[in-house]
């Protein structure tokens, strides 16, 4: 027939943590693949590492076949398959198709020795008992982090956070983890019921709501926040903080100056994707605080920034790629907190509100090289598949 | 774009003659970008041919409904990524967020109101019937059908069924009710995040919305679009016809303070 039939190349960039093994790379098409190959220019140079992969969608999700310089060819497995012979660990390639909000991957238990740990006034480590399966910008939310029924971390249950994978069993997320109320989840307590879902497509719509965990104050004041914002310079922002978080200074409203008028502040600057610079002068604001105490978690509400406009008159900034690019935000699908991953529509004015949903493909960290490789990529959606 | 309020001249001119400082008038740009949506079926000429069920009108109906729903999800999705939220406290069930209690509605009614939105509906005078209460004016929430029956949970503690209104000519189809300021439209498609409270239950987005908080954007002759093709169009044997729908729409929070996401979680068990 080979009139329905879609085909498309292109090249991307491998994401992740400069100098690091790439985590996820998406790759967005217009079509579900059921063939996907790709060319690692940089490792093929290089002289080390995968060159080239491919999958087939009959190989399932999560598969991929490889070719390692000086190995040859090998077999990724796909998600929850085995490793052995030829079979090699990692992750593969795997489509996606994200289009509605509120998706969760299933409830994953911290298991018997389980836990997490207070790591430093910026983190907090999660150690699961079982692999936790994930990637760096995935996002996830918390559920029943118990130590004892009176202790534990529920105050941060149903937070979304992106996570910085840091091996197999353990990730981090960013939270002021030295909190005095916050007691460590371990071994021995009602650790075996605390858990995460992972959120399937966390950003679908940008820019949105974000939930602050950090306010550096000072003459300009510096907001983190617990996962990608997606602002851009010139964005328009407000904040809700609820009265126990302490800044109540940033709140929108009331206006003692001008009556029933929100007060929105201007992104100055971005960081990265979790941090951003508004042009508001907080050297006198109460400090921020997120040390709520253990008891107080039902029926917590969170600080939240929300995108109200911009004042932006251009698109999005050309870089070196094509001309007039669409959007980029960090939707979960790149381990890069720089670069976001381009959507699929045209060109919008920087900081518009912006429909993200997409599909396409993921390039895993197991066929995905070094960050910064240069991969070209053909994909294929055949007119019929015969099993 | 929104007009930003000007400072109201509170300060007297007295009798020199001199003119206050003018204001610089400002406005905030609000900026979305359109999105267009299709889907389609291919059907084979023999289909349409041997078919004695009409494929062609069942198939066109089955896209409307499609995009339809599409229009709605996307508005929905949208509103759940864009509005803040405030978790319900006022329930009993120990969870985050709790359960709907009657304050949950008193305060984001009063939220609302500080923020001067405005609601959509003026309220319902009481009248000499058996079983009628008055109605205040509202804002809407909409909210999942699963919620119905710990709305029925707050009968006689501020929630009013829709059959006890005093009239029902301004109540909607699929309004179940109303709790203080708002009145509650119930839908089985309304977002639900399931098991993701504090407790691994699932949490409702229980949407309040003022007039002036959202828009949606229309291209325009791109409302919808049913799109149909003969075979003749499809190859050199000209086998398959195709019906299509494709669709333009764009959605912007318009003021950011006039609208709420309030989280719930479910005291009554849900019943499939």
């Amino acid at each position: 027939m080979a009139e329905y039939s879609r085909l498309a190349s292109g090249q991307t960039v491998a994401r992740g943590v400069e100098a690091q093994p790439a985590g996820q790379t998406a790759v967005v098409v217009p079509f579900l693949p059921d063939f996907i190959e790709i060319y690692n220019r940089t490792r093929a140079v290089a002289g080390s590492g995968v060159t080239r992969a491919w999958w087939v969608r009959d190989a399932g999700q999560g598969s991929a076949f490889l070719d390692t310089f000086g190995t040859g060819e090998q077999f990724i497995a796909p998600v929850g398959g085995t490793s052995s012979g030829l079979l090699v660990s990692g992750t593969g390639f795997s489509t996606i198709q994200a289009g509605l909000s509120l998706q969760y991957g299933p409830t994953f238990l911290l298991g018997g020795s389980g836990g997490i740990a207070k790591t430093s006034a910026v983190l907090l480590t999660v150690t699961t008992t079982a692999d936790h399966n994930l990637t760096t910008g995935d996002w996830v939310t918390f559920q029943n982090l118990y130590q004892t029924s009176t202790t534990g971390m529920q105050q941060i249950a149903g937070i979304p956070f992106m996570v910085t994978v840091t091996g197999a069993k353990t990730f981090t997320i960013d939270w002021v983890g030295n909190g005095s109320n916050l007691t460590a989840i371990t071994a021995g307590g009602l650790n075996t019921l605390a858990s995460f879902k992972k959120i399937l497509y966390p950003v679908l719509y940008a820019p949105g709501v974000a939930y602050p965990w950090k306010i550096d104050v000072g003459t300009t004041t510096t907001i983190h926040t617990t996962a990608p914002h997606n602002y851009v310079v010139g964005q328009q922002v407000g904040f809700r903080i609820p009265a126990p978080y302490g800044m109540t200074n940033l709140n929108e409203l009331p206006n003692t100056t001008l009556p029933g008028f929100p007060i929105y502040y201007y992104v100055t600057s971005v960081t990265d994707s979790k941090t951003f610079v508004i042009n508001v002068d907080s050297t006198q604001f109460t400090a921020f605080t997120v040390n709520n105490t253990f008891l107080s978690f039902p029926g917590l509400k969170f600080a939240e920034v929300v995108a109200a406009g911009d004042v932006n008159t251009g698109g999005w900034p050309y870089n070196g790629g094509d001309l007039y690019p669409s959007p980029r935000f960090f939707n979960g699908f790149t381990s890069s907190t720089t670069v976001g991953v381009s959507t699929i529509n045209g060109p919008a004015i920087s900081g518009a509100f912006s429909n993200a949903t997409f599909m396409g493909f993921i390039i895993g960290s197991g066929v995905g090289g070094t960050t910064g490789d240069v991969i070209y990529w053909r994909a294929y959606m055949h007119d019929i598949n015969y099993l | 774009m929104r007009p930003r309020a000007l400072q109201p001249p509170t300060i007297q001119l007295g009798n020199s003659g001199i003119d206050p400082p003018a204001q610089v008038p400002q406005r905030d740009i609000i900026d979305a970008q359109m999105a267009f949506f299709g889907t389609g079926c291919i059907i084979n000429e023999q289909v349409i041919l041997q078919d004695q069920e009409g494929v062609l009108a069942w198939v066109s109906e089955r896209l409307a409904v499609a995009m339809r729903q599409a229009e709605d999800l996307i508005l929905r999705d949208y509103i759940v990524s864009a509005a803040s939220t405030i978790n319900a406290g006022g329930g009993s069930n120990a969870d985050n967020p709790t359960n709907l209690g009657v304050s949950d509605f008193s305060l984001v009614a009063t939220t609302l109101d500080t923020n001067n939105a405005y609601k959509f509906m003026s309220g319902i005078e009481g009248m000499d019937r058996f079983g009628t209460g008055p109605v205040r004016s509202a804002y809407f929430m909409l909210s999942s059908t699963e919620l119905q029956s710990d709305f029925d949970g707050l009968t006689g503690s501020g929630f009013l069924s829709q059959w006890n209104y005093p009239t029902n000519a301004s109540a909607l189809p699929s309004e179940y009710g109303s709790v203080y300021n708002i009145r509650i439209l119930t839908s089985s498609e309304a977002p639900v995040a399931r098991g993701v409270s504090a407790n691994g239950q699932d949490v409702y987005y229980n949407t309040v919305v003022g007039k002036q908080a959202v828009t949606h954007i229309n291209q325009d002759g791109f409302s919808m679009n049913l799109i149909y093709r003969d075979p003749y169009y499809s190859g050199m044997l000209a086998q398959n016809a195709t019906l299509a729908v494709k669709f333009a729409q764009a959605q912007a929070i318009t003021q950011d303070t006039a609208i709420r996401n309030l989280l719930s979680t479910r005291l009554a068990s849900l019943v499939i």
